[in-house]
């Protein structure tokens, strides 16, 4: 029987427990945020390298997703199936802090919390998501928000949405105002008005909705385009920037929307805002001035603060959209990059995919991909791979992507929340 | 000694990891397979209609991205993404799944 000892020694010897040794002692990380992106970084990390002692930061003891809370304006979905606990991320050996982030100070490597405390790290994961951008648009501010609802943080704000809707009279107008790029989920505007319509032609018929648009184009736009006159005739408009459809001001005593050209009066008015990094990436030091925060194509560590990494809808992640698909999987290779630098070796240059389904009906989906990898300093589309869905379909193609899209939905919570 | 011990500590090993019931260690996972999981997960996803791989022949999954990308089996999104990956890639990702458990 061969001793421990010269087991352990064979075993390094062969290079097949180098992180052992570097694991310990130089084995913390922690994890602020626990969306998409921070959950999957946390539950990754202590797959991949049990050893490591974890920490994530989040102060709701409930997440409630993003993705197909579209599905919950127009009824065919309630906020309770939006809604994941951290018990699986528990499961997996993380250690949970159930307070906010206060501070990070990245020359001392540390993390200050509401609750007082204060964690020490060697590696650093930021997921902070987004934050709106409050003095952006005139007239909306947190309190405008409770007439005129953002829903672009799924929960409260979904439910009020919804409740406004359906309290409206029918023959109401609802106008939706879309961001200039970049903000979370490019496709999102168009589901959501897409998805409205479809309530609204069952139940309020007369009712017409109205994107203004601060931009001339958009995630999917030939595909939602040329889907809504066949399924919502006469009840989408949608107004581009050049047509005049940039919102400058919002007046939410009346729920009015002012442009350079028009003033429209809704019945029930959803503001998208303008976005930026969630707000503790800028008390980091990793938000540069656009808002966001730049990464390099690997490890995604900031290139602004050595040791931070940051990861999902806060960072910059070249052709990467901010998507729930691309935030876990920029998390995933994070965390394997992070396992590899802590054991002292060089992460290999990844390559990663984004998914993303959008629902034009319950039974009409579209979706678009791309792959991507370092090019150049920044994570670039693979030329040739990728794209949207066809503009002409035979069969059951659209409602196949539907039936995908919910299964995308199921896999991804369960594999980002165990 | 050493020539035969190792491959003794590389099925201990395994067997550990495999009675721990740990996720497979993504960290020798090639060059984008960790984003494959994003739809085709390690754990079986109860009603998915999205089919899961883990576990298949490898053989069986680097042919079925060969004919996605060449349009030759006709997909939804799988033909835009398997045009991504180049055929070693494409070997190296099929080893990866066909060498988690099923």
């Amino acid at each position: 029987m061969t001793s421990r000892r010269a087991f352990l020694k064979l075993t390094v010897a062969a290079g097949l427990a180098p992180a052992v040794a570097s694991a310990q002692g130089t084995g913390r990380v922690v994890v602020i945020g626990g969306g998409f992106a921070g959950a999957t970084a946390a539950r990754t990390l202590k797959a991949l390298e049990p050893r490591l002692s974890v920490t994530l930061v989040e102060p709701n003891r409930i997440f409630t997703a993003c993705p197909f809370s579209n599905d919950v304006l127009a009824a065919i979905r309630e906020i309770s199936q939006q809604q994941f606990g951290y018990d699986g991320v528990v499961r997996a050996g993380v250690t949970l802090a159930q307070t906010a982030a206060t501070a990070v100070d990245a020359a001392a490597k540390t993390v200050t919390l509401a609750d007082g405390n204060r964690l020490s790290y060697d590696r650093l994961v930021m997921a902070p998501g987004i934050d709106f951008r409050w003095d952006a648009l005139p007239g909306y501010d947190e309190a405008a928000a409770e007439k005129m609802p953002h829903a672009w943080k799924a929960g409260a704000q979904t439910v009020l949405l919804r409740q406004q809707l359906q309290a409206m009279n029918d023959g109401g107008l609802v106008v939706i105002s879309s961001p200039a790029n970049p903000y979370r989920c490019p496709p999102g505007p168009y589901e959501r008005a897409s998805l409205i319509a479809y309530w609204l032609k069952i139940w309020k018929p007369k009712s017409k909705l109205l994107i203004l648009d601060s931009k001339d184009a958009f995630s999917k736009q030939r595909l939602f385009q040329n889907a809504w006159p066949q399924l919502y005739p006469g009840i989408v408009e949608w107004v581009s920037l050049s047509q005049g459809g940039k919102v400058t001001s919002v007046d939410p005593a009346t729920l009015t929307f002012v442009t350079d050209f028009a003033r429209h009066k809704a019945a029930v008015g959803n503001v998208i805002p303008p976005q930026k990094a969630g707000a503790i990436a800028a008390q980091a030091g990793v938000a540069d001035r656009t808002g966001w925060c730049p990464v390099e194509p690997v490890a995604f560590e900031s290139t602004l603060q050595p040791g931070i990494h940051v990861v999902g809808d806060a960072a910059i992640m070249g052709g990467m959209p901010k998507s729930a698909f691309a935030a876990n999987a920029q998390a995933k290779v994070c965390a394997a990059a992070i396992v590899e630098l802590l054991a002292g070796r060089k992460p290999v240059d990844p390559i990663l995919i984004n998914t993303c389904y959008s629902l034009v009906a319950p039974d009409y989906g579209i979706s678009i991909a791309g792959v991507y990898r370092p090019d150049k300093g920044v994570l670039a589309d693979i030329p040739g791979a990728g794209g949207t869905s066809p503009l002409e379909v035979v069969g059951g193609f659209r409602s196949q992507e539907a039936l995908y899209a919910e299964s995308w939905f199921k896999t991804i919570t369960a594999e980002t929340f165990g | 000694m050493r020539r035969l011990l190792l491959p003794v500590l590389a099925s201990a090993l395994l067997l550990a990891s495999l009675a721990e019931g740990r996720p497979a260690r993504a960290v020798e996972a090639p060059p984008g397979a960790s984003s494959c999981t994003g739809c085709h997960a390690a754990q079986k996803i109860p009603d998915s209609v999205i089919p899961h791989i883990a576990g298949r022949k490898a053989a069986d999954i680097a042919t079925a991205m060969r004919e996605y990308r060449s349009g030759a089996w006709p997909s939804s999104v799988m033909g835009r993404i398997a045009k991504g990956f180049d055929d070693s890639q494409i070997d190296a990702i099929a080893a990866w799944f066909a060498a988690q458990p099923e």
